[in-house]
């Protein structure tokens, strides 16, 4: 189950919010590709990540040595449901007043 | 933030589409977009007074509003205020929304809808505003 609340408050920070910009853009990576988000050590990275994953952001997967990072779709979508801003929601109820409307009018 | 503008025409005459406009029982069958539902509201712009609803998506998630209702001049004009709540309830920025309609010169209705940020809490419309573009970014990259 995902929690926008958690879903924000580990991306409020600019490392995990860089490194999760850099995985919605170029995709599934090693946690050694993340490192050039920050000048960062390695640990404090995974550090990062781990807050990441805890939040249901990230998902990790082993790969014989390195672990791959990616986004959870599920939690961007997430985001994006709960985004619903003023436009789409009179764009959408507005085709509905519409189309409730003409069926008034035919009965 | 930005003030939403939608004009529209309908075949309706005005007094029709205030009470689409207006009455619970019409408003339910139009509010909020496609797949979404209302398990609960206090949906009524007839008279001033407090209105709220809570629309959910196909997949569970809730959005909470709720406001005032400002003003009412049937059948030509309705207004009432309008905030987004969070998951903790607590209440967002608050806006103002106007609908207006003028009857054209085919017996149907020019219906304008204005959906205006107040101004004021200048703090907490920066941080909607951060977080916005933020999500937006998200978004785009994510899409």
């Amino acid at each position: 189950m995902i929690e926008i609340t958690h879903l924000f408050s580990a991306l409020g920070d600019p490392t995990r919010f860089a490194i999760v910009t850099k995985l919605l853009r170029d995709g599934a990576q090693p946690a050694g590709q993340l490192q050039s988000v920050a000048e960062m050590s390695a640990p404090a990275i995974s550090r990062h990540l781990k807050i990441l994953r805890d939040a249901g952001l990230v998902h990790q997967r082993v790969a014989g040595q390195s672990r791959i990072y990616s986004v959870v779709p599920a939690a961007v979508q997430a985001i994006h449901g709960w985004t619903m801003d003023h436009e789409t929601f009179w764009t959408g109820s507005l085709e509905r007043l519409e189309a409730a409307l003409e069926e008034h009018d035919k009965s | 933030m930005t003030t939403v503008t939608m004009e529209r025409v309908f075949k309706a005459a005005p007094d029709t589409v205030f009470k689409f406009v207006t009455q619970t029982d019409h408003l339910l069958r139009w509010w909020g977009p496609e797949g979404m539902h209302v398990p609960e509201h206090n949906l009524s712009f007839e008279a001033k007074g407090p209105w709220m609803s809570t629309m959910q998506n196909e997949e569970g998630q809730k959005f909470k509003v709720s406001g005032h209702v400002t003003h009412v001049e049937a059948p030509h004009s309705v207004g009432f205020t309008w905030a987004w709540h969070d998951e903790n309830n607590a209440r967002g920025v608050e806006s103002h929304v106007t609908i207006k309609l003028v009857p054209d010169q085919s017996g149907g209705t020019k219906f304008t809808l204005t959906h205006a940020e107040l101004p004021g809490d200048e703090v907490a419309q920066n941080h909607v505003e951060g977080w916005t573009s933020s999500l937006r970014r998200l978004n785009a990259i994510a899409n």
